[in-house]
């Protein structure tokens, strides 16, 4: 096990310019507790961790080093946790000569042991979610279970680290890994930017992380007792919402080593009731029907205590013979409480769609005459000459998008076809329209069945046309 | 069972402290291997391959620590999952730990007692893949087929996994040894006595003159079965893959008459199969009329007759597809145009009885008929028969 930060308290009353040559090893405290806070938006993890050191009365000098990590050096706090009104932060120094380096000069007004916590943003931790959906047979019910994964790339051994794992999207306007491989005097420049209001956004958003984070802390609903041990259950992850985030906290503790990754059950629902659903969405899926699985993140879906994070998306289906079928796998976005889960399998063998245009023609001409501001329609009983030239006219098309449903069970399918133009969309199927220039249709198509789902597209051309969208005639 | 042949391997750690503390930097490994009781390969999604095995794991009560790692095969980590299959209620996964560069993991896995547990581990896997053959045997009258689909497995997983179950998705279901690095070719479908319809097709969009300067239009051959059950066919969705053809040469033997690539075919749908270019079969085709007649303004309807001179100098009769895409006889006859092709037969009831409306086959821009050729007289001599497509585009400018 290695311990790559360190601490050193030097019993010193020298001016911080001397301890740069002076300092005396006196003890080095090992970690209390860790905690890890890791955003998974961005490559950032809050590390907490309490350290009981030995002060005497008078001027004591911490030195705190993290060669070989990842850490932040801008975000190094020091923060007494007992004694608070007898120990005081007089100054930190970090030393030009020693990257990865700070000393801190307190004046303690006690001999004694305090409780100190020290906190700093670093980067190498980092967790994901992915999740496992197995349907039954007949795709009627499916089991889903979620997970989370972290990594540690940090440099650091963290064991028996408390882990908080926020869901959410927070701001930062440098990289924290960028921010760690810098000395600290290289910031000189920065901060003189950073001192004008409207660019202290990065510090502003983390002291309002630490702050959400302390607040929840302070309320006793983050923190699972200590368990280093053994356990021979399943953890929980506790799940709370904070403000715009999402904390999961694992609990008891961990152990991640460097270099590692440990994947945890975060949650898992069975018999969850979803919906089988055939699209054809060009624009969001390609030219081709897929197949989805759909199922809404809600306490009725047996879901619903928690967002969906971000992750990948297995799918299979029980194949009824003592085994999986693999179906599909997928990178879903973050899902909030009640909204869906929409899972595209792909296209299906064994139900086919083709579009078919089945007739084209023209109709409704209008003319132009050189020399002539009006324009002339034989339909309106204008005299049309020679060397007059068509400007205007109605396109008409019909097409059937034609389903074939071999699957063995009624399928459900939505069209969702987007026209350009100044356009009339004709058809007995209730057309809907999804947006001004998208109808959409949705049919039962039996099992076994194939069936025809047709509509007429009517389409203003030339100076006939006046509008860029989409209107629904509802035709017999 | 060779450890250097069996890239994949399962440690059951009973070091149980492991989980909770792994405080040593290297892994200790190997207390025991057990063996696969059942190996199963899911081939039924077209791209990937989904391997299952079930080994019986003893377990102690308490946490256990189970050790997978694999070298030089294309394991997908993130697939890799772990279920028990007896003593569901017993057994709980508690958390699966992935050692930096190793292709390996960790399941900490609680008993709630000592026993012998069925897992199954199932993962996808990269070089165990499938691909489909053909191989068809036209009668010697070409009336009917024998169809063979071979699934060919190749196993360039780096893993040998002896005997194992094979599933398709369709069809039937295989056990069989599945060798390292070795191919495995099985018949997985036989269809006899498969009707087919020998084509002879003119379509100068698609297929283009055999010689542009005599207007001679190339007459490709094809097999054409359909996947119906009335076929014969019609059990499952034909996989795209070669198909070699032969034919029975009426003696005993076959001879091989041509290969193509056989496209997927779902159910009810046709595959046709390109068989080569009929050299008995001439078809000579002319715009015999391309008249414009004014409308109003600059709008026109233009006049077209297509005119074939087709001889069969074949001793049997046959027909000829006479197909023409109508953007391509506008473009002929008019120049092109980017809006749809507004066209009509000058008489609807012109060759009815030839006439394919099969929506299936013939869309708002195809036109398709059926021509019946006799045969060649005995004297050897071809009828030339003149064939005439008598149309108007319309409402052009």
């Amino acid at each position: 096990m290695k311990y790559v930060l360190t601490i050193i308290v030097g019993c010193l009353c020298y001016t911080a310019a001397g301890l740069a040559q002076n300092v005396d090893l006196a003890t080095l405290p090992g970690r209390d507790t860790v905690q890890l806070t890791i955003y998974n938006s961005e490559d950032l993890t809050l590390a907490r961790e309490v350290r009981h050191i030995t002060f005497k009365q008078g001027l004591n000098s911490l030195q705190f080093s993290w060669a070989g990590t990842l850490i932040d050096p801008t975000s190094v706090e020091v923060r007494f946790k007992s004694h608070a009104d007898e120990l005081e932060l007089l100054d930190s120094t970090f030393p030009h000569d020693k990257r990865e380096m700070v000393y801190w000069n307190i004046e303690s007004k006690f001999d004694g042991v305090a409780e100190v916590e020290i906190s700093y943003f670093t980067s190498g931790l980092s967790w994901s979610a992915d999740y496992v959906v197995i349907s039954d047979p007949d795709e009627k019910q499916l089991r889903i279970d979620s997970f989370i994964r972290v990594y540690n790339n940090s440099g650091e051994e963290y064991e028996d680290a408390q882990v908080r794992l926020v869901v959410g999207t927070i701001n930062l306007v440098e990289p924290i890994a960028q921010l760690a491989q810098s000395a600290m005097d290289q910031f000189y420049g920065l901060e003189l930017h950073f001192s004008r209001a409207e660019d202290t956004r990065n510090f502003e958003t983390l002291a309002r992380a630490r702050r959400a984070l302390d607040k929840a802390e302070a309320a006793g609903s983050v923190f699972g007792g200590g368990e280093g041990g053994r356990q021979e259950r399943e953890k929980q992850i506790i799940k709370e919402g904070l403000s715009e985030y999402f904390i999961y906290t694992i609990e008891g503790t961990e152990t991640i080593r460097n270099g590692w990754s440990k994947r945890m059950r975060s949650f898992g629902a069975g018999e969850v009731a979803f919906k089988v659903q055939y699209r054809y969405r060009p624009a969001e899926y390609g030219d081709q029907m897929v197949k989805m699985f759909l199922l809404r993140n809600d306490t009725e879906s047996k879901l619903g205590t928690t967002p969906l994070p971000d992750g990948t998306v297995q799918v299979f289906r029980d194949n009824g013979r003592d085994g999986l079928s693999f179906l599909g796998q997928q990178y879903v976005k973050y899902v909030p409480i009640g909204e869906m889960i929409e899972l595209n399998l792909g296209p299906d063998a064994q139900v086919i769609h083709q579009l078919v245009r089945q007739k084209s023609w023209r109709d409704d001409f209008w003319f132009h005459r050189a020399g002539a501001d009006i324009y002339f329609s034989p339909t309106e009983g204008h005299r049309i000459e020679i060397d007059d030239n068509v400007v205007g006219w109605w396109d008409h098309e019909q097409w059937v998008e034609r389903i074939r449903n071999y699957s063995g069970k009624e399928v459900n399918v939505e069209i969702r076809r987007a026209f350009d133009g100044h356009v009339e969309y004709a058809s007995s199927l209730d057309p809907t329209l999804y947006d001004f220039r998208t109808p959409q249709i949705t049919a039962t198509i039996p099992a076994g069945e194939i069936k025809d789902l047709a509509y007429q597209i009517n389409r203003a051309q030339g100076t006939l046309a006046q509008q860029y969208n989409v209107t629904i005639k509802k035709s017999e | 069972m060779r450890w250097t042949h069996y890239p994949l391997t399962l440690t059951l750690l009973l070091l149980m402290l492991l989980c909770a503390t792994p405080t040593a930097q290297a892994r200790i490994k190997l207390v025991t291997l057990p063996l696969r009781e059942r190996v199963e390969i899911q081939l039924e999604h077209e791209q990937v391959t989904l391997v299952e095995e079930e080994r019986i794991i003893p377990l102690a009560a308490g946490v256990n620590e189970i050790d997978f790692s694999w070298n030089n095969t294309a394991i997908n980590k993130e697939s890799i999952q772990f279920r028990a299959v007896s003593h569901p209620e017993q057994i709980k996964v508690l958390s699966v730990s992935y050692p930096p560069n190793e292709n390996a993991l960790v399941w900490c896995v609680s008993s709630s007692g000592d026993l012998s547990a069925k897992v199954r581990i199932s993962y996808i896997i990269g070089g165990l893949q499938k691909s489909f053959i053909y191989k068809a045997l036209a009668s010697h009258d070409e009336k009917t087929l024998t169809l063979r689909q071979y699934l060919r497995l190749h196993n360039f997983s780096n893993e040998e996994y002896g005997n194992s179950g094979v599933w398709l998705g369709f069809g039937d279901y295989f056990q069989k040894q599945i060798g390292l690095n070795e191919t495995k070719e099985l018949l997985s479908a036989r269809f006899d006595e498969i009707p087919i319809v020998k084509s002879y097709t003119c379509d100068p969009a698609e297929f283009d003159y055999l010689d542009r300067g005599k207007n001679q239009l190339m007459v490709p051959m094809h097999y054409v079965i359909k996947n119906t059950k009335e076929a014969g066919l019609g059990r499952f969705p034909l996989q795209p893959g070669k198909v070699r053809i032969f034919q029975d040469d009426g003696s005993g033997g076959n001879a091989f008459i041509g290969e193509d690539w056989g496209p997927f075919t779902p159910l009810d749908d046709q595959m046709r199969l390109y068989l080569g270019v009929a050299k008995d079969v001439v078809v000579k085709r002319t715009i015999k009329k391309n008249e414009q007649h004014r409308l109003l303004g600059n709008l026109f309807n233009q006049e077209i007759i297509l005119k074939y001179e087709i001889e069969n100098f074949k001793d049997k009769p046959v027909t000829l597809d006479i197909r023409e895409a109508l953007p391509y006889v506008r473009n002929e006859s008019i120049g092109s145009r980017d809006r749809a092709v507004q066209w009509r037969l000058d008489n609807e009831q012109m060759h009815t009885d030839w006439r394919d409306t099969d929506p299936t086959r013939v869309d708002a821009d195809t036109v398709m008929f059926h021509v019946p050729l006799p045969a060649r007289s005995g004297e050897g001599k071809a009828e030339k028969l003149e064939f005439e497509i008598h149309l108007w585009i319309e409402n052009e400018w």
